[in-house]
Order: C-alpha cells, then sequence, then structure tokens
C-alpha cells in the first residue's frame, strides 16, 4: 500500500512538474540570488495570475473539444469595458458583473461561428480576436482608460499576507473549476464529450450544448481577467492581455490537456505548469536577458511541450501494445 | 400486459421482466444497398438469441436500428408488444437495451469507474457526485465479474482484453433487460472469455434477453439458445441451437443461387511461370505468410474481417513496413519502401475502402483514372490534355463507364462505376501492372456490375497478368480464383484449389477456433 | 458548343462573383472618395500595397490547396525585412544577403514540416508557436531599431516605377503569380498538390509522396514569405519591425474568397488573385476615407469570417447537389 502511494505520487504529473520547478528556481537562484527575493516571488504571482485565470477557461474548452484562441483579445476588450463602465460612475461590483456578461457575449458569438456555421474554432476565434483586439482600441480611442483608486482598485492591488488578490482569485476560481470538473457530473460529462465524441452521443450527451456553454464560460473569465489586470494596473488599456492566451494554453497543454479534446488535467497540475512557466520567464528577467526571449520562450516552450507530449503518448501506446499482445 | 407498460419511453429499465423483444418487418436501404429488408424475429427473456451472418449481412445494421442510432425506413421494435421509437441512442437506453459494440466506445483518459458509468454519473441535485455510491457500485461490477482491475486507473492503461471487458460492464451497469453483444470475443483471450460466458449464464438466469453477435460457430453452440440466420440483409431462418448442426447453419449463411454467373466465365486455362513469391512474410498484423502465385492465376484470399488478408497485400505493396520474410517478384528479391517502388516494378493495388484510400473523390474521373501516370504524360513542362483524355477515353470505353463526361466528379459515380474508374487506371498501357491486387472489389456493388467485374479479372488473367482476390463474399472467392487462400488471425489456415473448394470448407478454416 | 458552356461556366463562377464584387468596390470608393480612389497616386498606393501580400497569397494557395496553413509566414517576413538590412549593412553583396535570407526562411518551414508531418502535429498550433519563436529571434538578434538600407540597387528595386505608376516589385509579384499560376493548373507538380489535398492516402498508394511534398510546400511557403520579406525592405529603404503583422491572413482571407477551401484540393491561383485584390481594394479604400486603422484590423477579422462563411455555403451548395 505504502509503496504503490508513492509510485503514484511519482507517477503524478503535477509532482514531476513541481520538481522542474524547483530545479528552474534554484537555476535561477545560482544565477542571481535576487531571485528569491519575495518582492519577485509577488511578481511572479502576479504575472501568473492574469494567464493563470485565462487558462482555467480556456482549458475546460479545450477538455470539451474545442479552442479559443481570442481569449486574451476578449480580456483585453474586459478590461477596458470595466473602464468604461467604472467612469460612468457605476457600482463597481455592477460593472464588473456587467463585464462579465460582456465576456459572455463575447464566447457565444465565438461557439456561434463554431457549432451553427461549423467553422474551425482555431481559424473563427483567429478572426474574432482581431475583431475584439480592434473594438478594445476603437471603443478606447486607442488610449488607457485610467480608474481611480477605490475598492475595485484594491482588487487587483490588495494583499492577504503575502498573496496578492489577483492571485488569490485565481486560485479560488482554480479550486472552484478543479471541484466542478472533478466532483459534478456536468465536468465528467464534459470531459467525456471531448475524450470521445462517439461514445457521448450513444450516452445521449449534446455536444454542442456543452461546447458553447464552455466557449460563454472561456469568455466570461477571461473578461474578468482583463478585469483584473486592469483593477491592479488602474488602467484599462486595449493591448493589456495580448498574448496572455499563449502562456494559458501552454500551461494547459503542458498541464496534460491535449489539443481538441483527449486529454485530461487537474486543475492542480494546470496551477504547477503555469508557475513553472511563469517563475521561467521571470528567472530570464530576473538574470537580464533581452525581454524579447520571452516571446521565443513562449513559443519555444509550446512546443517543447507539444513534443514531451508525443513521446510520451507514443510511449504509452507502445506499452499498451505489447501489454495486449502478452 | 401491455397496458401496464405505456410509458416505456420515460422509465428507465421499463422493459421489464418476462417481457419478449420484437424486431418486425424491420427494412433499412442506404443509397445503392439495401441493409435490412423485412427481418423479423421474436427474443424470449431469459434465452440467448444468436445472430448469425457473413459480412455484410446486416447483423451491425440490426444492431444500430436496436440501439436506436439509426431509423428503420419500415417497421417497428416492440418491447413486451409495447412500440418502441428511438430518435436518440438514448432513448433505447432508457427503454432498457444495451449495445456493446464492436468498436469500443470508451475514454482512455479517464478512469475505469468513470468509463463503465459513460456520462450517466449518479448525482445528488444540485449536480455533486455520489462519489461512494459510484466507487461502490463500481468494485462490485468488477469484482462479480471476477476481474483484478483498479476502478480508478486510467482506462488507457489496461490491456484491450480488459478494455473491452470495460465496455461490457458499461452495459452490465445499466441492468438493461435486454443487451445485445457484438462480436464481443474478437480481442479478449480465453480467461476473459471464460469470464463472459458465466456472467452471460448469469443474466439468462435473471430472465434478460441476451443478443449475440458472432462469426465464431463454436461459441455460438456454446451459450446461445437460439439462432438467427442473416443474409444480404434477410432473414433466412430462426433455429433452436440444440436442434442444428454446423453444417446447417453453415449453409444457411452462405448457400444462395449462383446461378449461371460464374459459369458463364471465360476463363485463363494457360499458366505461366511464377511470379510472386512470398516466403514467411511477417508484420505487426501477420504472420508467417508464404504462397506463390503463377502468371494468368487469379489467388484468391478468403477470411473474416480482420483476418490478416489486407495486411498481407499492403506489406507486399510496400505500404506497410515488413518485418521479416522476402517478396519475389518475377524472380528478384524485392523490398519496396512506398507504393511507388511496387507500382514501377509492375505491382497495382485498388485499396479495400474505395472512398478513403482508393478515390480522390472531389476531382473528375479523368484525374481519377490518370493518377498514377501524370508523371508519364509530361510533354516540356505542361502535362499533355490530350493524353489524359485518350487514356479516360480508352477506359470508359474498355470498362463502358457510365458517364456523362470526363470532367465529372467520381463521387457523383455510382459504386460500380467508381470501381471501374480503378480498374481503369490501373490497366491503362502506360503501366506495366503484372500484378493486380483487388481488395474487396465487389463491395457495395450491384449484382450486374459484379458479373462485369469478375469478367475483368478472369480478362486480366487471360492476358498473362497475375491477380490476387481478396474477398468476404464466399461464393465470389471459390468460384472466380484458381487457388484460394484461406487466412484466419493473421495465419494461413489452408490453400485449396479451385475444384476441391467449398464454401463449409472455406468457413471452416476462416472460423477456425 | 464548347465554348458557349465554358463561357457559362465562368459566369456561375466564384471568380465571376468576385469580379463584380471588385467593380462595385471600386465605384463604391470612388464615389464616396469623390473621384480620390481612382486618382493616380492612390492607384499606386493599391498597387504597392499588392506586392507583398501577392507573395504571401501564393504561398498560402499551395499550402492550402494541400489542406495546410502556416501562420508563421508574415513572421517570417518580418524576420527577413531586418535580417537583408542588417545583411547589406554589414557590407554583404546583395545577391548573398538575399541568398542568406532565404536560406533561412527554408530553414524555419522545413522546421515546421518536420513537426507536421513526423509527429504529426496540427500544423495551425506548430506554426503558430513557431512565430512567436521567430518574433522574439527578430528583436534579439537585430534589436529593435529600423536599419537604414543605402544598397542603391536595391533601393531602386524596391522604390522605382515603370512610367511612374508601376512598381518593379509588381512585375516581380506579377511573375511569381503567373509562374506559380502555371504551375499549379498545368504542371506534374500541381496536379500532384491537388491528387495530395484530395486524399492523402489514396495519392499515397497511387505512387505520391505526401510527406515529401509538406517538405516542399512548407519550404517554399517559408522561402516567398521570406522573398516578400525582403521587397519590402527594399521599398522601405529600412528594415522595420511589425512590417508585415498578419499578412498571412490577408492572403488566406484572398485564398478563402477565391474558393481555395480549408479542406485542400480545390481552387486556383486566378480565383485567390482575384480574391485578394478584392481585399487590397477595399483596405486601400478605407484607409482612403481616412478609416482609423483598427477599424482595419477588425475588417480583416471580419472579412476573414465572411470569407470561411462564404466558403462554408458554397462547399454546403455543392454537396446538397
Amino acid at each position: 500500500m505504502n509503496g504503490s502511494f508513492i509510485k503514484r505520487i511519482t507517477r503524478n504529473k503535477a509532482f514531476s512538474l513541481a520538481i522542474i520547478m524547483f530545479a528552474v528556481w534554484i537555476i535561477f537562484f545560482l544565477l542571481n540570488h535576487n531571485y528569491f527575493v519575495g518582492e519577485n516571488f509577488t511578481g511572479i504571482m502576479n504575472t501568473s495570475s492574469l494567464s493563470g485565470t485565462i487558462a482555467i477557461g480556456l482549458a475546460c474548452l479545450m477538455m470539451s473539444g474545442s479552442i479559443d484562441l481570442s481569449a486574451g483579445a476578449e480580456g483585453c476588450f474586459g478590461g477596458v469595458l470595466v473602464a468604461l463602465f467604472l467612469r460612468t460612475g457605476m457600482n463597481w461590483i455592477l460593472a464588473l458583473l456587467l463585464t462579465i456578461l460582456c465576456g459572455v457575449v463575447m464566447g457565444l458569438i465565438n461557439a456561434f461561428w463554431v457549432n451553427a456555421m461549423k467553422l474551425m474554432p482555431f481559424i473563427s476565434t483567429i478572426a474574432m480576436s482581431s475583431i475584439y483586439q480592434a473594438m478594445a482600441v476603437i471603443v478606447t480611442k486607442s488610449s488607457e482608460i485610467a480608474i481611480g483608486e477605490g475598492p475595485f482598485t484594491r482588487l487587483g492591488t490588495g494583499h492577504i499576507g503575502i498573496f496578492p488578490l489577483p492571485f488569490i482569485i485565481m486560485v479560488i476560481l482554480m479550486v472552484i473549476y478543479g471541484l466542478m470538473l472533478n466532483y459534478t457530473k456536468f465536468g465528467r460529462r464534459l470531459i467525456l464529450c471531448g475524450g470521445n465524441r462517439t461514445a457521448a452521443r450513444l450516452a445521449g450527451i449534446n455536444h454542442q450544448k456543452i461546447t458553447t456553454i464552455m466557449f460563454a464560460n472561456c469568455g466570461a473569465i477571461s473578461a474578468l481577467a482583463g478585469a483584473i489586470l486592469a483593477a491592479r494596473m488602474n488602467n484599462g488599456g486595449p493591448r493589456a492581455v495580448l498574448g496572455a492566451e499563449m502562456d494559458a494554453m501552454t500551461a494547459a497543454i503542458i498541464g496534460g490537456v491535449s489539443f481538441l479534446g483527449g486529454g485530461t488535467s487537474g486543475m492542480g497540475t494546470i496551477f504547477v505548469a503555469l508557475l513553472l512557466v511563469n517563475s521561467f520567464n521571470n528567472g530570464l528577467q530576473v538574470i537580464k536577458v533581452n525581454s524579447f526571449w520571452q516571446f521565443v520562450t513562449r513559443g519555444g516552450l509550446l512546443i517543447l511541450a507539444l513534443i514531451v507530449d508525443y513521446f510520451r503518448e507514443s510511449r504509452r501506446q507502445k506499452a499498451l501494445k505489447q501489454g495486449a499482445k502478452v | 400486459m401491455t397496458e401496464v407498460n405505456t410509458s416505456v419511453n420515460t422509465d428507465r429499465n421499463a422493459g421489464g421482466k418476462g417481457m419478449a423483444l420484437e424486431v418486425d418487418n424491420i427494412s433499412k436501404s442506404f443509397p445503392g444497398v439495401k441493409a435490412l429488408q423485412n427481418v423479423s424475429f421474436r427474443a424470449e427473456p431469459g434465452k440467448v438469441l444468436a445472430l448469425l451472418g457473413e459480412n455484410g449481412a446486416g447483423k451491425s445494421t440490426l444492431l444500430k436500428v436496436l440501439s436506436g442510432d439509426i431509423k428503420p425506413d419500415e417497421g417497428e421494435v416492440r418491447i413486451g408488444g409495447v412500440p418502441q421509437k428511438f430518435d436518440a441512442p438514448v432513448q433505447a437506453i432508457q427503454a432498457g437495451i444495451s449495445v456493446i459494440y464492436q468498436e469500443r466506445q470508451l475514454v482512455p483518459s479517464m478512469s475505469v469507474l468513470e468509463n463503465i458509468y459513460c456520462g450517466d454519473l449518479p448525482a445528488t441535485k444540485a449536480g455533486f457526485l455520489k462519489k461512494k455510491e459510484m466507487r461502490q457500485t463500481a468494485e462490485r461490477i468488477i469484482q462479480e465479474f471476477g476481474l483484478e482491475i483498479d476502478p480508478f486507473e486510467k482506462l488507457g492503461r489496461l490491456s484491450t482484453a480488459h478494455q473491452q471487458m470495460v465496455e461490457i460492464m458499461k452495459a452490465y451497469r445499466r441492468d438493461s433487460q435486454i443487451i445485445a453483444f457484438d462480436e464481443p470475443t474478437a480481442s479478449l483471450t480465453d480467461k476473459e472469455v471464460t469470464i463472459l460466458f458465466d456472467l452471460i449464464q448469469r443474466l439468462k438466469e435473471q430472465g434478460k434477453i441476451i443478443l449475440y453477435v458472432s462469426h465464431r460457430l463454436a461459441e455460438i453452440f456454446q451459450i446461445t439458445d437460439e439462432i438467427v440466420v442473416l443474409k444480404d440483409g434477410r432473414m433466412v431462418k430462426q433455429l433452436k441451437t440444440a436442434e442444428t448442426n454446423e453444417a446447417e447453419l453453415i449453409k444457411a449463411m452462405v448457400g444462395r443461387d449462383i446461378g449461371d454467373t460464374y459459369s458463364s466465365l471465360k476463363r485463363n486455362d494457360k499458366m505461366g511461370d511464377v511470379l510472386l513469391e512470398v516466403n514467411n512474410l511477417t508484420t505487426d498484423a501477420v504472420h508467417d505468410v508464404s504462397f506463390k502465385l503463377r502468371r494468368g492465376e487469379i489467388v484468391g484470399f478468403a477470411g473474416l474481417v480482420g483476418a490478416g488478408r489486407t495486411e498481407v497485400v499492403r506489406a507486399i505493396f510496400g505500404a506497410d513496413p515488413i518485418i521479416s520474410g522476402e517478396v519475389i517478384l518475377d524472380g528478384e528479391k524485392v523490398n519496396f519502401k512506398h507504393p511507388k517502388d511496387a507500382i514501377d516494378a509492375g505491382i497495382a493495388l485498388c485499396p479495400e475502402d474505395r472512398k478513403e484510400q482508393g478515390l480522390i473523390r472531389f476531382r473528375s474521373v479523368q484525374d481519377n483514372v490518370c493518377l498514377p501516370v501524370f508523371k508519364k504524360m509530361r510533354k516540356g513542362l505542361i502535362l499533355d490534355r490530350k493524353k489524359q483524355e485518350a487514356l479516360t477515353e480508352k477506359a470508359v470505353e474498355k470498362y463502358s463507364i457510365r458517364t456523362p463526361t470526363f470532367e465529372k466528379l467520381v463521387v457523383e459515380l455510382s459504386g460500380g462505376n467508381q470501381q471501374k474508374v480503378i480498374l481503369g487506371r490501373w490497366t491503362s498501357e502506360l503501366l506495366t501492372t503484372k500484378l493486380l491486387i483487388l481488395d474487396e472489389p465487389t463491395k457495395g456493388i450491384d449484382v450486374g456490375t459484379k458479373a462485369e467485374i469478375y469478367q475483368i479479372l478472369c480478362d486480366l488473367a487471360r492476358e498473362g497478368k497475375g491477380v490476387i482476390f481478396i474477398s468476404s463474399e464466399l461464393p465470389e472467392v471459390i468460384n472466380i480464383a484458381d487457388t484460394i487462400i484461406v487466412m484466419h488471425n493473421g495465419h494461413i489456415t489452408g490453400t485449396l484449389a479451385r475444384e476441391d473448394a467449398t464454401e463449409e470448407k472455406v468457413m471452416s478454416l476462416a472460423m477456425l477456433d | 458548343m464548347q465554348t458557349t458552356s465554358k463561357a457559362q461556366k465562368f459566369l456561375k463562377s466564384k471568380t465571376f462573383i468576385l469580379l463584380i464584387l471588385l467593380a462595385m468596390e471600386v465605384v463604391v470608393f470612388t464615389v464616396l472618395s469623390q473621384g480620390l480612389y481612382i486618382n493616380i497616386i492612390n492607384i499606386r498606393n493599391i498597387l504597392n500595397s499588392i506586392v507583398i501580400t501577392a507573395f504571401l497569397t501564393v504561398g498560402a494557395v499551395l499550402l492550402m490547396v494541400r489542406g495546410y496553413v502556416d501562420i508563421s509566414a508574415s513572421a517570417v517576413g518580418c524576420f527577413t525585412t531586418m535580417m537583408v538590412a542588417s545583411l547589406l549593412a554589414a557590407g554583404i553583396p546583395w545577391p548573398l544577403a538575399i541568398i542568406f535570407c532565404l536560406l533561412a526562411s527554408a530553414v524555419v518551414g522545413c522546421v515546421n514540416a518536420i513537426l507536421i508531418t513526423k509527429c504529426g502535429f496540427q500544423p495551425f498550433i506548430v506554426t503558430m508557436a513557431m512565430a512567436q519563436v521567430l518574433k522574439g529571434l527578430q528583436y534579439i538578434i537585430f534589436g529593435t531599431n529600423p536599419i537604414a538600407i543605402k544598397d542603391p540597387t536595391m533601393v531602386a528595386l524596391g522604390t522605382h516605377r515603370i512610367a511612374g505608376l508601376i512598381p518593379y516589385t509588381l512585375i516581380l509579384a506579377l511573375i511569381c503569380i503567373a509562374i506559380y499560376g502555371f504551375i499549379l493548373s498545368k504542371t506534374y507538380f500541381g496536379k500532384s498538390i491537388y491528387m495530395i489535398g484530395g486524399n492523402p492516402q489514396a495519392a499515397n498508394l497511387a505512387g505520391l509522396n505526401p510527406k515529401r511534398m509538406a517538405y516542399i510546400l512548407f519550404i517554399n511557403d517559408s522561402a516567398l514569405a521570406g522573398l516578400a520579406g525582403c521587397l519590402l525592405a527594399f521599398r522601405l529603404k529600412s528594415g522595420a519591425l511589425d512590417s508585415i503583422t498578419n499578412g498571412q491572413f490577408t492572403g488566406m482571407t484572398g485564398a478563402i474568397l477565391g474558393g481555395v477551401s480549408f479542406g485542400g484540393g480545390t481552387g486556383g491561383m486566378f480565383g485567390a488573385f482575384i480574391g485578394m485584390l478584392v481585399i487590397s481594394a477595399f483596405k486601400t479604400g478605407l484607409t482612403l476615407l481616412a478609416v482609423p486603422a483598427w477599424w482595419m484590423t477588425f475588417g480583416s477579422g471580419a472579412l476573414l469570417l465572411f470569407a470561411l462563411a462564404f466558403d462554408h455555403f458554397a462547399s454546403f451548395r455543392r454537396t446538397k447537389s
């Protein structure tokens, strides 16, 4: 029993990722001793809260068998919208709720193209991405909209202990969605849908309905992430969130979610993967590597994650084949 | 009794105990094929009913009708006398019918437990899962099956046989009154087969109705009580297992009017020297396959779907890697790395799946005929249109392909004409085809065109070409081929000359247990 | 008899609809801009804007006929604008500089093809990640400041015009379209692309080589994008960052409008060329009417969706009939 427990832990993906993460920490610490300064960790937590929040919605959508490349643009639009709503003197809770509602609408538009018009999710959400981006710039006339200090900005800048509030919000959301995925009927049906569409259909599960909900959910969460970023930055910038969807996707894939369904992952694994990606990017900054390396690592990590996934999968297939022959 | 059960469609497992399943006059057509014609039978509770028939006899279609996956054109299914109407598979499940498909409908990345439930997880009103109940049920089922499987293990980590057992547990868990098995033993080892048969016995004692589809006659005699024999989408007869024997069953399955089709064929009677020799060929899917083919000879491959026939010819053609063994063509040892090498050496393959592997469906007839020889139609830089037209014209005339223009998309032609397009492709004068391999060339083709294709095969042999002819239709193989090779489970189980071959002999070699 | 049916076929074709659309655009924009649209300066602008898109369209059409897609094309273009400028600034003669740029682009295409054919990844995601990598490498290697190009031959190639109207580079682009159009519609190689795009399995069993084709097409696509980047640098007389952002989407949109489907196996160069003209005419029209740049981004997204929906309904009708 004890042996199998250890085996289970070591087989666990989150565990191996955590080991890699510690290795990354140690390497960067050796390269620059400032890496372990508390401020720096606050920085990691802050940056990972943005892509992490988006990763929640995106990972759920990917598990159900679709993808949304406009998540970053939805976030931009969310940040801008919340700033605009607040400028009208609206109560901040109402403003936030309205922003999330707009996110839902954006997600539903994506779902319309994919489910009703049968377009490929990749290409149609890329197209929607440029539309949302453009709209964010258009409504702000390409400038950043300031948000006055108040309860709303505290949502972005506040701390509990050493943990920044955005990070805590992300963790809470991860816990909620993790519970949803693992402990509710809906969550399991969602994963079944992504895993085997025919089996889902034969079991009477409506695939389109589930992806539509997950698109709306992804839009809502992305808009929320944008709004929180706006609160942290004290303004809503039309380009603030761009590129975060790449980090979110990378974290999800490293965490084991596979493209267009099939793979699943616990939110915990995604959380570790996310910290790993952000620690790495942050480490590069701390050792004062040219900041543009981030683009390279963003793409490179994604490709690396895919390759590792590929080898793991092919090894598993091989083992399976041999197992079947015995 | 009918009054009690009027709300059958809404209540789960409403098909209560003691009610019979009646299939009444079911017909279903697909474009070009009549898959089922007026099939009727009755299955009694507490009995195991076998559905027996060759490939394409309509067994799978019938199961799909029962599972609500397709709607019949005519006829109805009744449970306990109440007519059932299924708009979606889930309604059939609710009415108490579970079908265990041959293609496993499982999710490798999910746990065994969840695959057993397949989305139908027990939950509280708020939607939270009752994990304890799930675990207990799953453990109980696994225990009843007598297997050692961890319910929390990912399904993908299980062996194929255990995965198949999970598929069966899925239906067992639903506690349906009617359970249909589609070739359940295909990927099981002896141990699991024993477990499965015990289980079926228990289900039978509980008064459930079991439908059992299998090719393996031995199994059918072992566990079934009654047998429904299907042939070409029609029901031949319903028999009591105890009152019949293997010979009678095989006769019922395969016996049909052969007519004059075969006797009127103009055959080749002059065999040449050895053209192809295959020695101890082994790949991922086949083991130790050896045979010889002479010029002007038609070698037929018989066997069940999945016996390894397609894999043999794909390996010869260079489409799949060879692990060991040798292929000798025209006295020379060859080792093709790519189909292109095989084509250059004079081999042609008409693949089994016309739609997916043979044709480029949304291109013209002309493109499809000229596909392998475009390279030989270059005139300077450009492709010579006239040559393409001339070649297509020859093929169209030679095989009387019915198409209004050469520009017609090949997807718009009938199945028979599509097959002739492929034959035209491989027999053009621009190719030096010595050996033609045809994998199920008559699948989904009407009777008249079938006869034409038989004659084309004989003509090819008369021209001195070698022909390998794979077919799952027994009369075809034993009447067309000069030599019949029977395969089972990746091995050659017998070689017969046409004079000695009977359907019964071939069938028993193909079903070797 | 034959000719009338051909004429009828043309009247029913997508290309014809696009030509009408193009004519309508010209009329509408001319009216809206009070004649400025057909002014010589604007026509120059239109002609200029076509050049880069043309190269990207050509590459995209070939890939899409095969059933692939390459998101990294414009990143390759951006990369080579900087690369060619810095090579020239380092005193390397222009023929060598261009050859180096093309080689670098070809390497990118080759890596894409390896990841797609060997590991079976989605072309979409691989090339998207590749675009990110290239963007970063470009900043790291060449810095963020524009690099001036002083080589007189190359500046002349980039900026001179025949009769003051038609840029040399446009001639190059048109030649490129003509050559590739010819290859695609008339040669053995072009036919092979259609066949493999139509059904890779069947083509493989008929002796064609889909894998080798993937390498050729991805390398070709990257090289064309690299060439486009060089030419752009010559026109702008400098290597500038973000010069071709999202150019590949314009190319792709044009191709889809012109009848090249995402599924592969259909469409042709001429249709794609007209499709590209429709888009370029639209974009320059908007610029002329002083529509803000971000509306253009909006427009390009909307156009892509429009093209996809257009294609969807067209193929829907086809399968129905």
